[in-house]
This record gives structure tokens, C-alpha cells and sequence, in this order.
């Protein structure tokens, strides 16, 4: 140790006063002068190994806490990384896609009344991806009916496993469970299930729905609820529906006496196969089940629909006690209902609580039909699904 | 270090070896979390530990004054099938106007056979399953409620009488003030929760007892459907047709849980008091319906019934095909010397709704309604 203090006393003079002229004439950072001698090496190295360590040091701490070049470009609240957000793309842009992101927290508002609800938009070559978290709004002229349009339409088929959530090649949502938030009370202002999901835009309608599209979609949106649980500390993680999902909606080829595939239902005269469009109709067992008929920019020329689950049949709750309108007539405490020129609907009150039926058309055009068709497709369909004998009668036009 | 180490360095290299061992025991069992003596207890045959997740393990529930949790447990062990665990918490605390109130916490845990008494298993079964006890998770053959909990174990662990054995979890919870006692949280942490509590100590329980599958139970979905709430303004009960009470629906209130393919339940209970005015369960789910094997009888109850069945005082039960799975309805009433036929009403509409023929004798003309 004493040897190198001596050293580097004398080489201290020695650098500045007899620094030789070949050395002089190299710039100070040049490595021959910086290791010229075996204490300017010390000194050298201790500097770098300083710099080194602050430089590892620091990239250690922001990676640890996900910060500057290290920062963790999760998307959607965090439920999706990089790679994951670009796989949801996948087919839709040429190659991997850059995708950015943008979002609204999940938060609700003070008095809690609107529930919680939260906005994710992905965006990637031109194409985007929106993302929602929000609680079903049951009250008429609330976005029930018109969530309904798109998400409960045709082209969706149900998760399975008792999950309340269905998935499509553009769409997918799924409610947060119940062990997680509570049940949603029809007491409450607005008390439908609180759901997030998902749409990628629009496809042409009369393409069949595979199934990649729609289990890429319906794992998405299981990880976005399980992460949303997660955040919540709640318990247990739903597992990939995608094995057990029923398979895609199929393309009917109905029969003259089982319109939709419901079977004792004529079709009305005017509605035969093989004009335009086709006939679409959801598979497997609930929560819904969709009937479209012609549809045009996702919107069908008439629509049959069975809503089995009572928490997403609180949809049409109030809808269905709508005095304004001719109101059917059913059996003592069997449900609700009503008709009009281009709706007609019955809120049944089942074993399981309460279910819809109903039939939209997109005009007024045919009343008669929806008239003629209502208490056969709530006979047929009542029984179907164990709530049946349900009788209903329509007033006689007035 | 060619030659042998001399004593002095010999002791000097064995303390220091030590000394290295432990520190690297010591670092090792720091890192993995994993130290014999971090002063957590367990309960229930080691399927508990102190702070795992529901509030009546939780350490923050000793920081009242005089706060104490205590367990008291006999394991089954392969020649006694049954076992019993209770964790006590007891802490006072002195409320805004200075009395003293004292928390009691009780939570017991039961391992054992389906009681052998047929008229104790039905009311066992039905304090189980009614009221508003909603399916486990992962297709588990049990229920909770989120206070209380049954699960049925595998086939392995039946009697020798074939009866299934079962892991039953109850609490209470009671804060005792001077002048009364209020009901109380017991904090079980809700059905979620009581799931994985219950499969926790299944699984510990069932290698006590020597009859544990070779895949331990697992639970790891979440509890996906809670029941609707109480509905007190009714005349039709639990929306079955033929369960119309009429006036006196005025005092009652009806529970509807579960309404499966495999489990269906409708309680009716007084509005004052709580007191039952009936419950009435179906059970098609295989392990749940093993449960009644041996106490539904050899022959119809009465005529025009389908399956066999008993009607006895205080229950009514009747197990008929359906669809190649047995269908089971109960009836638990205070006295079913009534004659209205809201049992009858009962199984023919849940029949109904699952796709089965009616089991119970169809008044003619009545068999639309």
C-alpha cells in the first residue's frame, strides 16, 4: 500500500510537468493516457467502475420501479402487456403492431349512483380497439336497449360455464361476478351487472363467424375481468372459457314451421329463405339467445330474442311494464308485457327470475306479423327453457 | 493448506463453517419466507395459518384490549372417521358511552358421515342447502352461504354403509353489551371465501383421516352467482306456480336460491322471528344427492307418487328418475299434518323446468297449471 502512495505522489508531479510529447499530443480522454501507468489505471478504473455502478444502479431502480426506458407499456388499466395488446390486432394489421393506448380509470362517481365505469382505447395502423368498463344502465332510455343491440346480437356465442358474457369475431363482454362486487339489486337506481367489454369494429355481416376472432376476444376480456378482480382483492381467477365455449352462431336454413329454429313457429308470409340476407341464431345454453334476421350495418331487419339470465333480463324490466302501450294479457303473476307496431315483448317471471322475450323489427311495416308471432314465441321458447306453460294473449288491434 | 490443520485453526475452521451454515440457513429461509418460528399459528389440522386472508384470522383481530383467538381440534385419524375444530376469538372493547362490550367469534369445523337418523339428516341436509346457500365454485359438490358451508368429500371417504362423509363449516358471531346481545360478523370473509376455507381443511382433514384422492381438492374460480334478495311482498312464493299462500303470505317472507339443473331451493320463513314456514330443496347433483342415499325409502309415499319417498312428521322426501340422474325433493316443515299440496306443487313444477315427468300425483284437468 505504501509502494503505490509513493507512486502516485511522484507520478502526480510527474503527469503534470513531464508529461512526454508523444502523450501531450493526444487528447486527455485517450486510453494510452488515461492507463499510462499503473495508478492513472487505478484512478481510471475506480472512475469507471463509480460511473458503471450509478449507471446499473439507477437502471436497477427504474426497472424495478418500472420507470424511464424501463417503463412497462401495460394497456387497459394494466391487464394487458405489449405483446398481449399487439395479439388482439393480430390478422386486423400487416406484422406485429405498434400499438398505443389511451384510458379513463375505472372510478365511480360520488354518489355512486352511475356505478363504476372506465374507457380503454387501443389503436394500432389505422384500427382500434375501445374497451368499457361500466354497469348495465336499466332505466328506459338508458344504453340497456342499445348495448343490447350490439352486444346481444346474433353473432355472439355465450362463454359458458355459468359465466354471464358471450364473444363474437368483433365483440366480447363479460360481467364481473358476483362474489367479487355483489349481486346487482333491482332496488337500485340502475341495477344491471357490471360488465367490461370490448369492440373492434365492424365486420360484413353475411361472413360466417369463425372461431379464432372469437376466442382471441373472449380471453381478452376474461383478463381484463380477472385483472379487475385482481385490483379489487378479490378472490379467484376465471379460467380460459375457450375450450368449453359452444360453437359459433350458425347461418339457418329454417324450416317453414320452425322460424329462428324455434319449433312451432310459422314463418309469416314474406319472410321465406332465399331473398336477402340470412338468418342467424346464437348456440348453446344462455344467457341468450339471438334470432337476426336481414341485417344491415349490424342493425336487423327483426331480431327474436330469449334473455335467460335475470340479472341481464333487468335490462327490459321497465320496458316491459310500459302502460303507453297495448299490454298482453298472461296468467296471474306469469309476467309482463306489451305490444306495438314494431316491438313486441313479455317479461316472464320464471323459476330463475325474471326473462325477456322479445321481438324488434326495424320499422313498423308488418305489425301483424309481430301480433301473430309474440305468444307463439313465448309458448315455444317458455318451454325450451323449463318456464313453461306461459299462455299470453295480444289485444285485438284497436 | 497441504498439511492436516493444526488444533487451534481446526476449531477456528469448524466455528467459522457454522457460523457460514446458519447465515446461509438464516438468508435462505428470509428470502423463501419459509422461517419455523415467524410466530404464526395454524388451526384446523394446519389448514388455517394466522393472517391468510379472512378477517377472523387475521392478526389486527388480537388488537383489541384482551383479545385472544383460541382453537381446540381432534383430527380424524383412519380408525374414527370424524373430526371437530373450533377457532374461538373473544375481545372487549368499551363502546362510545364507556360499556364494556365483548366480541365472540365462533367458527367450527365438522368432519364426519351424513347423520345416520334419517329425520336428523334431512334437517342436517336442508340447514345446509336452503335458505340462501349458493353452489361452490370449480363444480365442487357443496354450498355456503358466506357464514356456513358444506362440501361433500370423494367416494373414497363413504362409510361403510355407503353414506358420504362431509366437511360442514359454521360461525357465529355475538357482541354482548351490558343490557343485550347483538348478532354479529364473524368474518368468514364471505362465500368465496368459506370456499376455500372449506377445501383447505377437506384436503388437510382427508390425509388425517387416510382417505385423501390423489389430487388434492383445488378451488380457484371465483363464486360467479350470489341469491336474489328476500322478497317479503308476495302471494305466489319463490315464483312456482302452486305455491300461491294467499293471506298468509302477509307475514312471510320467501328466500329463492339456487335455481340449477342440479340444485334448487325455495325458503319460506315468518317475517317476525325468522321462525320456517317451509323449505323445500331439489338435489339432482350426483354427490350432493348421495347424501339422502338410505333414508328415501323403498316404496312411494303415497299413491300416485312417483320414485320412492317417506313423509314423515317433519319432512317429506321423495327420490325419483329423471333423465338417468336421481331427482330428489324435501319438504322441511314445523308439521306437515297440513294438507295444502305445496309439496306435491313443488316437485312437479321443478320437474317440469329440468325436463322430467311430474313425481307427484296430477290432479286431473290441473295438469297445465
Amino acid at each position: 500500500m505504501s509502494d503505490s502512495e509513493n507512486d502516485n505522489s511522484d507520478e502526480r508531479t510527474a503527469g503534470d510537468k513531464h508529461v512526454p510529447l508523444h502523450e501531450r499530443r493526444r487528447p486527455w480522454w485517450h486510453w494510452q493516457r488515461l492507463t499510462g501507468s499503473r495508478p492513472r489505471l487505478g484512478v481510471t478504473m475506480g472512475v469507471i467502475g463509480v460511473v458503471a455502478g450509478a449507471l446499473l444502479g439507477g437502471a436497477g431502480v427504474a426497472w424495478q420501479a418500472e420507470a424511464g426506458p424501463f417503463a412497462d407499456d401495460r394497456a387497459c388499466w394494466g391487464a394487458f402487456g405489449q405483446d398481449d395488446a399487439a395479439a388482439l390486432f393480430e390478422g386486423r394489421t400487416g406484422g406485429k403492431a405498434d400499438v398505443k393506448s389511451s384510458e379513463v380509470p375505472i372510478t365511480s362517481d360520488r354518489t355512486g349512483a352511475e356505478g363504476s365505469s372506465g374507457q380503454c382505447l387501443l389503436t394500432a395502423d389505422g384500427s382500434r380497439i375501445t374497451v368499457q368498463a361500466h354497469q348495465l344502465d336499466t332505466r328506459f332510455g338508458g344504453a340497456g336497449d342499445q348495448w343490447a343491440d350490439e352486444f346481444l346480437s346474433a353473432r355472439l356465442t355465450p362463454l359458458g360455464g355459468g359465466l354471464l358474457g358471450m364473444a363474437s369475431d368483433t365483440r366480447a363482454w363479460l360481467a364481473v361476478p358476483d362474489g367479487c362486487i355483489g349481486r346487482p339489486r333491482d332496488a337500485d337506481v340502475n341495477g344491471g351487472p357490471t360488465v367490461i367489454d370490448m369492440a373492434t369494429g365492424w365486420t360484413i355481416y353475411d361472413d360466417e363467424v369463425g372461431t379464432e376472432a372469437p376466442d382471441r376476444l373472449a380471453r381478452a376480456v376474461v383478463r381484463l375481468v380477472n385483472h379487475y378482480m385482481a385490483e379489487k382483492g378479490c378472490t379467484g381467477t376465471i379460467a380460459d372459457p375457450t375450450g368449453r365455449m359452444p360453437e359459433p352462431p350458425r347461418f339457418l336454413d329454417e324450416q317453414k314451421d320452425a322460424m329462428c329454429g324455434v319449433k312451432g313457429l310459422p314463418l309469416p308470409r314474406g319472410y321465406g329463405s332465399g331473398s336477402l340476407g340470412r338468418t342467424l341464431v346464437t348456440r348453446g345454453a344462455g344467457p341468450v339467445r339471438t334470432c337476426d334476421r336481414r341485417v344491415l350495418f349490424h342493425h336487423p331487419e327483426l331480431r327474436l330474442m330469449t334473455v335467460e339470465d335475470p340479472r341481464l333480463a333487468m335490462l327490459y324490466e321497465r320496458l316491459s311494464r310500459d302502460g303507453a302501450k297495448d299490454p298482453v294479457k298472461a296468467g296471474d303473476q306469469d309476467g309482463y308485457g306489451f305490444v306495438r307496431d314494431d316491438m313486441g315483448m313479455f317479461q316472464a317471471e320464471c323459476q330463475t327470475g325474471p326473462v325477456t322475450f322479445l321481438i324488434r323489427a326495424d320499422s313498423a311495416r308488418r305489425p301483424a306479423d309481430i301480433r301473430t308471432l309474440l305468444p307463439r314465441f313465448v309458448a315455444a321458447e317458455a318451454d325450451r327453457i323449463g318456464c313453461g306453460p306461459l299462455h299470453i294473449t295480444v289485444p285485438a288491434k284497436g | 493448506m497441504k498439511k492436516l490443520l493444526g488444533g487451534a485453526r481446526r476449531r477456528a475452521a469448524l466455528v467459522g463453517g457454522a457460523v457460514v451454515v446458519l447465515v446461509a440457513a438464516g438468508a435462505g429461509t428470509w428470502a423463501t419466507d419459509t422461517w419455523p418460528f415467524d410466530g404464526k399459528d395454524s388451526y384446523c389440522w394446519g389448514a388455517w395459518k394466522e393472517d391468510s386472508g379472512p378477517g377472523f384470522l387475521s392478526r389486527e383481530a388480537l388488537d383489541e384490549d384482551n383479545a385472544s383467538r383460541t382453537s381446540k381440534e381432534t383430527a380424524p385419524t383412519p380408525r374414527r372417521q370424524r373430526g371437530r375444530c373450533t377457532v374461538s376469538l373473544h375481545s372487549e372493547r368499551f363502546s362510545s358511552d364507556g360499556d364494556k362490550v365483548v366480541e365472540k367469534t365462533e367458527v367450527t369445523v365438522d368432519y364426519g358421515p351424513a347423520p345416520e337418523s334419517a329425520a336428523r339428516r334431512m334437517e342436517w341436509i336442508g340447514g345446509y342447502l336452503g335458505d340462501r346457500a349458493m353452489p361452490l365454485p370449480d363444480s365442487l359438490p357443496g354450498v355456503s352461504d358466506g357464514r356456513s358451508g358444506l362440501l361433500v368429500l370423494p367416494k373414497g371417504c363413504d362409510t361403510h354403509d355407503g353414506r358420504p362423509t362431509a366437511v360442514t363449516l359454521d360461525s357465529t358471531a355475538e357482541s354482548v353489551y351490558s343490557d343485550s346481545t347483538m348478532p354479529g360478523d364473524a368474518g368468514l370473509g364471505g362465500s368465496p371465501s368459506v370456499a376455500r376455507l372449506l377445501v383447505a381443511v377437506a384436503n388437510h382433514a382427508m390425509e388425517k383421516a387416510g382417505c385423501a384422492p390423489d389430487q388434492p381438492l383445488e378451488v380457484d374460480s371465483p363464486v360467479l352467482t350470489l341469491p336474489e334478495s328476500r322478497e317479503t311482498f308476495f302471494t305466489r312464493a319463490c315464483r312456482i306456480r302452486g305455491l300461491e299462500l294467499g293471506e298468509e303470505a302477509e307475514d312471510l317472507a320467501y328466500q329463492v336460491g339456487p335455481v340449477t339443473r342440479d340444485l334448487q331451493s325455495c325458503s319460506v320463513r315468518q317475517v317476525r322471528g325468522d321462525g320456517r314456514y317451509f323449505d323445500a330443496l331439489m338435489v339432482a347433483e350426483p354427490r350432493l344427492s348421495a347424501l339422502f342415499d338410505g333414508a328415501t325409502g323403498s316404496k312411494a309415499p303415497a299413491r300416485g307418487w312417483r320414485g320412492t319417498g317417506v313423509f314423515a312428521d317433519t319432512y317429506k322426501v321423495v327420490r325419483a328418475d329423471c333423465a338417468g340422474r336421481p331427482f330428489t325433493v324435501l319438504m322441511l316443515a314445523p308439521s306437515l299434518h297440513e294438507t295444502r299440496p305445496y309439496f306435491a306443487a313443488f316437485a312437479n313444477a321443478v320437474a317440469r323446468r329440468v325436463g322430467c315427468a311430474p313425481v307427484a300425483p296430477v290432479a286431473p284437468g290441473g295438469s297445465d297449471r
